[in-house]
């Protein structure tokens, strides 16, 4: 039993961990929650499956095509439902308005793809369904792969280290003459990857299916409550720590009521540390 | 006697004329008119795959009536509108066909969620109405005289499952398991208690979220009970798989047994390998049914025969087309043995069948019994044996 609560554990922990980062990533550059992030690794899923499977396209090149389907759904996010509403972000408007797009992603996917879960291509055929099996480790792996990469993007590469300014204060790199509207964008477009890549590499687990965006959305924001928002780290912590206990929860107490438990956990943790388990509480200048 | 001709006496006259006329015009063109059918059809929408394979015996069957001339001279005139799933496109639809357009009858809705909508209404306008909907509290001769049921009720699914895994697969201890939704959970309830009822040993009943990613949890707790057969009430077919691979996975080769939905060809591609999809057995119907001949019983193998290249059969379900056909062979009886296409008349008809021998099963309805189906022709199929829309049986029929 214990196996199978970490395989399975960790591999849904992985791909809630990367759809909080792609929440973040899309925070950093506007100040936004963008509740399409979800949407996005529901496309991963869906794209990956419409060119490998349907369309026949071998999967290293149907990869990043899937990838690259995502990233302009994010800069379309940008452009349609971000961007207009920058202006007031006090009044929340973002809410209304990426919801509003998350929901649109969703019912064009539906009536242009299927209401029904389509098959997600076995991509090494690596397992026969057990603890071994590819399903439970590709998201792992990709989960590892993108916190390293983006490490090396903040910390190693110029453009990183805008994207950090445009994060620590948006004013004062603009300030300074960084491009703000092109790098809100590549933001964008690189959540876009992220969350493609969530959904991509759980396409074997989760399959081909328009409603795992609101299911995404729903259990990728709980990473980023409680990791603080904005902190990777803390997201991917979160993440792990979410599918290792909706796991455990749906061995002890049973599927329906593991949703029960895990949301429990979650507001007592929330109640203890309402910043997040790893966020500092932000510092107000009187 | 001076005869003078006064507006009062013009103005009786007249509607003495006009009441007269219309009275003795209306058997001739009752006797011309069209029979009007409304077909209350989710042609498109999430839930439209069964009203497409209807829709193709209802088509054909009409058209075939009225090449041979129609009913006793009177074309079928078939009055189709898409509800889309929604029971309230549902409502709209059947108010028009009643009030606007006056069908003599209804067929339809073919989900239990719109009929529980419009039997209501239909039941106000004494509308005669035929549907294969399943929900139980859609059939009560008394609150709705004029409704009838084509095809089994939930309650002979239930026991058309009970009955296979307790005295033909001999399964004395059972796990039931359902989705969430609301269906999944009321038919998960009432399957478990008719088991319990029956002297089964219930060794683990749930509710299975359908997008839980891994069922694992689920399939060693039903292992580790001791489940000879596991009783499956989901339309989720990612659910239904994920459910097969898990058992494959623990090497089990406990059946699985219920719901038709574990027998849709989506399920082909969703299940890790074919033979994963073995020892699945939904229900099923003797009518459409392969025996060990290879062969349909003689009616349906006749009706297949004859459609051969006229209608599809390969992606859809031979019990829905046939069930079409029947639908409006009903109606189309009905005015032909009375001569009449009024409501009282074409209830009262059916009323009185007992045995109608249609493609789908031989109807029987008494004005205290409109669940039409008989049970024994209830029976479970092979899962992964479609072809032409029919299944073979599972093993232990003969």
């Amino acid at each position: 039993m214990l196996p199978n609560i970490i395989a399975a554990g960790l591999a849904m922990g992985a791909v809630y961990a990367l759809i909080g980062v792609a929440y973040n990533v899309m925070f950093a550059t506007s100040r936004v929650m963008s509740f399409t992030a979800g949407q996005l690794g529901m496309l991963g899923g869906v794209l990956g499956a419409l060119f490998i499977h349907r369309l026949g396209i071998p999967a290293i090149i149907g990869f990043p095509l899937a990838l690259a389907g995502c990233a302009l759904v994010g800069v379309i996010t940008e452009i349609v439902a971000v961007r207009p509403v920058l202006g007031s972000l006090d009044k929340h408007l973002y809410v209304l308005s990426t919801l509003a797009f998350a929901l649109m992603i969703q019912q064009f996917t539906a009536i242009e793809w299927s209401t029904e879960p389509q098959p997600f291509p076995r991509l090494f055929g690596i397992g026969n369904g057990g603890v071994g099996d590819e399903k439970f480790w590709l998201p792992v792996i990709a989960c590892a792969v993108a916190v390293i990469a983006l490490e090396y993007l903040y910390r190693r590469t110029l453009i990183g280290h805008a994207f950090l300014a445009i994060a620590e204060d948006n004013f004062a790199a603009r300030a300074l003459g960084l491009p703000e509207r092109n790098l809100r964008m590549l933001g964008f477009a690189l959540a876009g990857v992220v969350g493609g890549l969530a959904g991509f590499s759980a396409g074997e687990l989760l399959l081909a299916f328009f409603a795992n965006g609101a299911l995404l959305n729903f259990y990728g924001f709980v990473p980023v409550a409680l990791g603080g928002l904005g902190n990777n780290r803390g997201a991917v912590i979160g993440g792990l720590a979410l599918g290792l206990f909706q796991q455990a929860a749906n061995f002890v107490v049973g599927g329906v009521f593991a949703s029960v438990a895990v949301f429990v956990v979650f507001i007592v943790v929330l109640l203890a540390a309402p910043q997040g388990l790893f966020g500092a509480p932000a510092a107000r200048r009187v | 006697m001076a005869f003078g001709l006064t507006r009062r006496h013009f103005t009786r006259g007249s509607a003495a004329l006009g009441l007269a006329s219309a009275t003795l015009a209306r058997p001739a063109i009752a006797a011309s008119e069209p029979i009007r059918i409304g077909w209350l059809a989710a042609l498109t929408g999430p839930s439209s795959t069964p009203a497409i394979g209807f829709d193709r015996g209802v088509r054909y069957q009409v058209a075939q009536i009225n090449a041979a001339g129609g009913v006793k001279g009177r074309m079928i005139e078939l009055v189709t509108r898409d509800t889309q799933g929604d029971p309230t496109k549902a409502v709209n639809a059947t108010q028009e066909m009643i009030s606007r357009v006056k069908v003599h009858a209804i067929w339809g809705p073919t989900n239990s969620g719109e009929s529980l909508a419009v039997t209501p209404i239909m039941a106000r306008f004494k509308m005669p109405n035929i549907h294969p909907c399943v929900v139980d509290s859609l059939i009560d001769p008394v609150k709705y005289p004029n409704a009838f049921r084509m095809a089994p009720s939930n309650q002979q699914w239930d026991d058309a499952v009970r009955n296979y895994c307790l005295n033909i697969a001999h399964a004395k201890k059972v796990a039931v398991v359902g989705d969430t939704t609301g269906y999944g959970t009321s038919a998960v309830g009432a399957s478990a208690a008719a088991f319990k009822k029956d002297g089964a040993d219930v060794v683990y009943q749930a509710q299975i979220d359908a997008t839980q990613p891994d069922v694992m949890p689920d399939m060693l707790r039903m292992k580790n009970g001791g489940a000879q057969a596991i009783v499956v009430w989901s339309v989720s077919a990612a659910m239904e798989a994920r459910l097969f691979d898990a058992r494959a996975t623990l090497n089990w080769d406990v059946p699985f047994v219920g719901h038709p939905a574990m027998g849709t060809g989506e399920i082909k591609g969703l299940v890790a390998k074919p033979e994963n999809w073995d020892k699945v057995y939904i229900i099923g119907y003797k009518s459409c049914s392969f025996g060990a001949s290879g062969k349909l019983p003689d009616r349906s193998q006749a009706f297949v025969d004859s459609v051969k290249g006229k209608i599809a059969l390969e992606d859809t379900s031979l019990w829905w087309v046939v069930s079409g056909v029947d639908a409006i062979s009903l109606v189309a009886k009905a005015v032909a043995e009375t001569g009449s296409s009024a409501a009282p008349d074409i209830i009262g008809y059916w009323n009185t069948l007992k045995a109608y021998p249609g493609l789908f099963g031989d109807f029987t309805y008494t004005p205290e019994q409109h669940n039409g189906y008989p049970t024994n022709e209830v029976v479970m199929s092979k899962a992964d044996s479609s072809r032409m829309g029919a299944f073979e049986l599972a093993p232990g029929y003969t």
